[in-house]
C-alpha cells in the first residue's frame, strides 16, 4: 500500500511542471441566453467553454459569467432544453460579452448524438437521453430505457430485470457510473440488474468501445453515465413531480424531487428526490406471468455549497428493490427444463395479483458520496472524491430450503454483500498551448462476503489506478486529437467459499490506453476515428464458480487459471447534419463502424460430460478463455421533410465470432432496425407547440441465426415487429409547465420472444402496455 | 421564512445520515440442509435389503455412489424411501419427516425400465392424495432394467401425470439386476 501512496505523490509532483503559465488569465465573459423567439432569457440554460471543459448556468435573467479566463480562442455553447445547441467561436481578449439566442425546436427531443452536448466532442460513438425524450421512457427499468439507443439492447431475466448491452457486451464488461461513481454491485450475475433509480437521471449518456481511461478497467464494451440535473442555482425552492401508470403489471410510479437555494453568506443547494414503484403480475397477450411483481423504494439527498473558488457536495442515495422472478421458470433439474420447453408457455394462464412470492431478490444499493472541486486560476480545477458503497443481494429460491421455518422471506438461501470505498482525484489542467487535459489517480477497497449459499467465495479487493489525457485542439484548423494512458493495479484475497478455505492471493494489473481523432469537415460533416484497448481481471465468480446456475439447469464451473481479457476496439463514425427550410438540423445521419477484438474471452463452454447430481445429471459448462472478435454497425437518421413531419430510422447490426473455433458465439443481440414517424401540430403556439408531438415507431428484430451448433436449450425465438404509438403535449398550470405523454406500446398485442430474455424458453414478452405520465414542474 | 430555512437545512441532514450507516451485518453462514442421500428399504416376506443413492460432500467433488439393486425374479417388494443429509457425518439428518409434514406439497415419483413392473404408490398424504414414500414394485423376469425415483416439489396432484409439474428436489436413476 506504502507503495501506492509514494506512486501517488510522485505523480502529483511530476505534474507540476505543466501546471504553470505565462499567459494573462483575468478576462471575464459574460452574455445572457435569450429564446430566439420570445426574446425572453432563459434561466436554467447551460453555457459551456469547450476548451476549459467549464460549464455555468445561466441565471433568473438569463445572464452567466465566467472569470479569470486566459486569452485566447474559445468555442463557447449554450443549451437548453429542448433546443438544439448554439456554439459560437470566440476571441477572448479583455473582457468579453456574447449573447446567445436558442430556439426551442421539436426535433431535439430525441436522443441527442453527442455531438451536440455540451463536454467536448468525444472521439468515441456516444449516445444520449436527455430532455423530453428521458422523461417519455420514465418508468421503465434503467436498462429498457437505455435499449432506445442503437447499439444499446437488453439482457433480460423476464420483464423486470433487463441489464445493458453495449454491442453485445455486458455485465462486468460494461461500466456504469452515477454521478462519478463507478458502481459496485454484483454485476457478474446475468439476472442481477443494475441497482439504480432512473428517475436520478437528468442525462444518460452511453459510450460505446473500449473506454477505461478515464473510468477504470473492465470497460471493455462500454460506459454507461448517470448524471443527475445539476443543482438549484437560484435563491429560492423548486421541484417537480412525476406520476406514471402502465397498464401492463397496472404499475405505477410516483417520484418526486424538491430542490432549494439558501439566501445569504451561505449559498447552500440541496435536493431530496424519492421514488415509489409498485407493480403486480405481467400479462402477455394470452396469459399472466405470476409472480413478476415489483417494488421498488428509492431516496436521494444531496447538499451542495458553492463558494469562491469551492465547489463541495455530499450526495445520498438509497435504491431498494423486491423483484418477483417469474414461477412457470421453477427449474429443479434438466428434465424440469425440457419439460418446461416442451409445454412452451406456464401449466395456468395465471391472475393478477401484487402479492410477490419465492422465487424472489431483493437488493439494497446504498451510495454515500462526498466531493470538493477546487478551481485555482493558474493551474486548473482540482476535484476529489470519496464514495462509500454498501450492495446487499438476497435470492429467495421456489422453494425454501429444508430445515428452514417457518416458511417466509426472512430466509434467502444465497444472499451477497459488498462494501466498497472509493477516492477519486482529478486535476483538470489549464489549456497549456492548445493542449487540454486531466490526469488522476483511483483507489478503491472492497470486502465481498457471501453470507449463504456459498455460490462464490468471500473476498477482498483492492485496486489502484493512474490515468492521464490530453486533448489537442487548434482552432480553426478542423482535426481534434486525444490521446491517453492508464495503468491498473487490482489485487484479490480470496478467503473462504462456504466452509472451504481458500486463502489465495491474486494480482492482475495492466494498461489501457485511448486515441482519437475528430475531423471536421466543412459545413456538415464531421468525421472521428476512435482506437481504444482496456483490460478486465476474471471475475471471481469467472474464477470459483461451482454449482448448478439456477433456472438455467446448468452446472457451471470456475476456472482458477483465467488471466487478464484484453480488448482492442476500433470505432469509426460519420456524423451528417444539413439543414433544409424547417430546420438547422434538417436532415441528420450517424454511422459508427465498429470492431471490438477481445483476446482471452472469457466465456462458458460446454462441457462433453455432465456432472451427475442428486437432482439428476445437469449439462456442464466450464469458464475458458478464447478469442473473440466482434464487429458492426450502429446507423441512425433523422429528416424533417415538412413543418409537420419528421422521419427517423435507425439500425444494429453485429457480428461476434470465436476466432478459434470460427463459430460465432452464443447470445448475442439480433440485428434489429426501427422506424418512426412523428407528427408536430404546426398550428399551435407557444409552449404547445414545442412539446406537442404524435410518433409512430415501428421495431423490427430479426431472428438471430448466427449461432453456434447445439449450445443452447430451444432455437432462438422468431423475428418480430412491434408497433408504439406515443403523443406528449404540455401546457401551463399556474404559470408552472404540466407535461402530459400517453404511449401504448406493443399495440397490436403481438406475441413474441426476444433472444436475449433467459425466460424465453417458457414464456412469451409482455403483451401491450398502454401507459400515462405526469411531470409538473414548479 | 427564516425558519423553513433551518427546516429544510435540518430535513436535508438528518436525511442524509439517517440510512448512511447501515453496515454489514455479518450474518453467520447458514447451514442449510441439503439431500445428500436417497435410501430404498425393499422388504419382502419378512427379508430387508437397503440400496442407496449417496453424494455426501453435494453437487460436484466426488461422484455419487449409487448401490446397484438386485432383485429376485417373479417377487413382489415393498418400497420404503427415505431422504437423509449426510453431510455432516456426525449429525444425519432424516428429510423424510419434513416431506411427511408438508405431505401435500410433495410426491414422490417413480418410473422403470426393463423387466420391472410399474410401480404402484402406497401411502397418500393429509389430503388423500398419493404421496409415495411408500410403494410396491413387481421384478419381472430375469434381466435388467432401471428404476428412478423423483421427488417433487409442489406438484399439481389434481391433473393425470401430476409427475410432470411442480419444481424437481431430487431425481435418482439405480441400475436394477433382476435374478
Amino acid at each position: 500500500m506504502h507503495q501506492l501512496r509514494n506512486l501517488l505523490s510522485l505523480l502529483l509532483l511530476a505534474a507540476f511542471p505543466f501546471l504553470s503559465f505565462g499567459q494573462k488569465c483575468d478576462a471575464t465573459l459574460c452574455g445572457t441566453v435569450l429564446d430566439a423567439d420570445t426574446k425572453e432569457p432563459i434561466a436554467f440554460a447551460e453555457v459551456f467553454i469547450q476548451e476549459t471543459a467549464k460549464g455555468v448556468t445561466t441565471d433568473d435573467a438569463g445572464k452567466f459569467h465566467f472569470h479569470n479566463l486566459c486569452e485566447g480562442n474559445y468555442t463557447v455553447e449554450s443549451r437548453h432544453i429542448g433546443c438544439p445547441h448554439v456554439a459560437k467561436e470566440i476571441v477572448i481578449q479583455g473582457n468579453v460579452e456574447v449573447d446567445f439566442r436558442l430556439r426551442h425546436g421539436l426535433d431535439l427531443d430525441e436522443i441527442v448524438v453527442k455531438a451536440q452536448s455540451l463536454s467536448p466532442v468525444s472521439t468515441q460513438s456516444e449516445q444520449q437521453l436527455i430532455g423530453l425524450k428521458l422523461d417519455a421512457l420514465k418508468g421503465q427499468t434503467l436498462g429498457d430505457a437505455l435499449a432506445n439507443l442503437q447499439g444499446v439492447s437488453t439482457l433480460n431475466t423476464g420483464s423486470s430485470i433487463s441489464k445493458p448491452v453495449i454491442r453485445g457486451l455486458h455485465s462486468n464488461r460494461v461500466l456504469l457510473l452515477t454521478d462519478g461513481v463507478r458502481q459496485e454491485g454484483q454485476q457478474w450475475g446475468l439476472d442481477h440488474g443494475p441497482e439504480i433509480d432512473p428517475y436520478l437521471a437528468g442525462e444518460m449518456t452511453v459510450v460505446m468501445g473500449a473506454n477505461s481511461v478515464r473510468y477504470g478497467a473492465d470497460a471493455l464494451g462500454g460506459v454507461i453515465l448517470i448524471k443527475p440535473k445539476p443543482l438549484r442555482d437560484m435563491v429560492g425552492i423548486g421541484g417537480e413531480v412525476n406520476l406514471a401508470g402502465f397498464s401492463n403489471g397496472q404499475t405505477g410510479v410516483i417520484s418526486a424531487a424538491i430542490d432549494g437555494k439558501l439566501k445569504g453568506n451561505l449559498p447552500l443547494s440541496g435536493r431530496l428526490q424519492g421514488t415509489f414503484k409498485r407493480g403486480g403480475n405481467t400479462q402477455t397477450p394470452d396469459y399472466f406471468l405470476e409472480n413478476t411483481g415489483v417494488k421498488e423504494q428509492n431516496f436521494s439527498g444531496t447538499v451542495g455549497l458553492k463558494k469562491g473558488a469551492f465547489d463541495s457536495e455530499i450526495f445520498y442515495s438509497l435504491f431498494q428493490t423486491d423483484l418477483g422472478i417469474f414461477e412457470g421458470a421453477h427449474i429443479g433439474n434438466t428434465t424440469d427444463l425440457q419439460t418446461a420447453i416442451g409445454r412452451g408457455r406456464p401449466i395456468d394462464d395465471g391472475k393478477f395479483t401484487y402479492e410477490i412470492g419465492r422465487p424472489m431478490q431483493r437488493v439494497a444499493h446504498h451510495l454515500l458520496k462526498a466531493k470538493t472541486a477546487w478551481s485555482m486560476p493558474d493551474f486548473g480545477k482540482l476535484s476529489l472524491q470519496y464514495a462509500r458503497q454498501f450492495n446487499r443481494r438476497q435470492e429467495f429460491d421456489a422453494h425454501k430450503s429444508f430445515g428452514t421455518l417457518p416458511e417466509g422471506l426472512e430466509n434467502p438461501e444465497i444472499e451477497f454483500e459488498i462494501t466498497t470505498h472509493t477516492l477519486d482525484m482529478t486535476l483538470e489542467h489549464k489549456p497549456i498551448q492548445h493542449f487540454s487535459g486531466s490526469f488522476g489517480a483511483q483507489l478503491m477497497q472492497q470486502k465481498n462476503t457471501t453470507d449463504r449459499g456459498g455460490l462464490i467465495p468471500n473476498y477482498d479487493t483492492q485496486t489502484f489506478g493512474v490515468f492521464w489525457i490530453e486533448r489537442w485542439r487548434k482552432y480553426p484548423f478542423p482535426l481534434e486529437l486525444e490521446a491517453g494512458l492508464r495503468y491498473d493495479i487490482r489485487q484479490m484475497n480470496i478467503k473462504n467459499q462456504g466452509n472451504e478455505i481458500i486463502d489465495k492471493q491474486l494480482s492482475f494489473n495492466n494498461l489501457s490506453g485511448t486515441f482519437g481523432a475528430i475531423y471536421k469537415l466543412p459545413k456538415y460533416l464531421n468525421i472521428k476515428l476512435h482506437f481504444g484497448t482496456a483490460w478486465r481481471a476474471p471475475s471471481v465468480s469467472e474464477l470459483y464458480s461451482d454449482g448448478v446456475h439456477h433456472g438455467s439447469a446448468s452446472y457451471e464451473l470456475g476456472n482458477v487459471n483465467l488471466i487478464s481479457e484484453r480488448a482492442f476496439s476500433t470505432n469509426l463514425a460519420f456524423d451528417l447534419t444539413i439543414p433544409n427550410q424547417h430546420s438547422e438540423t434538417g436532415f441528420r445521419a450517424s454511422l459508427a463502424l465498429y470492431q471490438n477484438e477481445v483476446n482471452d474471452f472469457i466465456y462458458l463452454q460446454p462441457q462433453a460430460q455432465p456432472v451427475l447430481t442428486i437432482r439428476g445429471a445437469f449439462p456442464a459448462f466450464e469458464y475458458q478463455q478464447t478469442d473473440a472478435q466482434l464487429r458492426g454497425l450502429d446507423w441512425t437518421a433523422n429528416w424533417q421533410f415538412s413543418p409537420q413531419w419528421e422521419l427517423e430510422s435507425g439500425a444494429s447490426i453485429l457480428r461476434a465470432i470465436d476466432k478459434k473455433t470460427e463459430e460465432f458465439l452464443i447470445f448475442m443481440p439480433a440485428d434489429n432496425f426501427s422506424h418512426s414517424l412523428t407528427w408536430f401540430p404546426a398550428f399551435l403556439k407557444n409552449q404547445a407547440a414545442k412539446t406537442t408531438n404524435l410518433k409512430m415507431t415501428m421495431r423490427n428484430v430479426l431472428q438471430q441465426t448466427h449461432l453456434p451448433e447445439g449450445q443452447d436449450f430451444a432455437a432462438a425465438p422468431n423475428g418480430y415487429t412491434l408497433f408504439d404509438v406515443a403523443f406528449s403535449t404540455s401546457f401551463n398550470i399556474n404559470n408552472q409547465p404540466l407535461n402530459i405523454g400517453l404511449a401504448v406500446q406493443n399495440l397490436f398485442n403481438t406475441a413474441y420472444r426476444s433472444y436475449l430474455n433467459r425466460l424465453r424458453y417458457f414464456s412469451d414478452e409482455m403483451g401491450r402496455n398502454i401507459s400515462v405520465r405526469l411531470k409538473y414542474s414548479f | 421564512m427564516k425558519n423553513s430555512k433551518y427546516l429544510f437545512l435540518a430535513i436535508l441532514a438528518s436525511s442524509l445520515f439517517f440510512t448512511a450507516c447501515d453496515d454489514d451485518d455479518n450474518v453467520q453462514m447458514n447451514e442449510e440442509e441439503l439431500i445428500t442421500t436417497v435410501e430404498l428399504t425393499f422388504t419382502e416376506n419378512g427379508n430387508v435389503t437397503t440400496f442407496a443413492f449417496r453424494d455426501t460432500d453435494g453437487d460436484g467433488g466426488n461422484p455419487p455412489v449409487i448401490d446397484p439393486i438386485q432383485l429376485t425374479s417373479g417377487t413382489a417388494y415393498s418400497i420404503a424411501v427415505r431422504f437423509l443429509d449426510e453431510s455432516n457425518s456426525s449429525d444425519i439428518e432424516d428429510i423424510t419427516v419434513e416431506v411427511q409434514e408438508e405431505s401435500d406439497e410433495h410426491l414422490v415419483c417413480f418410473s422403470t425400465t426393463g423387466n420391472l413392473e410399474d410401480v404402484t404408490i402406497n401411502d397418500t398424504d393429509s389430503a388423500g392424495n398419493p404421496l409415495g414414500l411408500i410403494a410396491d414394485l413387481t421384478a419381472g423376469q430375469a434381466g435388467n432394467g432401471t428404476l428412478t425415483v423423483v421427488l417433487k416439489h409442489q406438484p399439481d396432484k389434481a391433473l393425470t401425470n401430476p409427475c410432470s409439474t411442480g419444481e424437481t428436489d431430487v431425481e435418482v436413476t439405480f441400475e436394477v439386476e433382476i435374478q
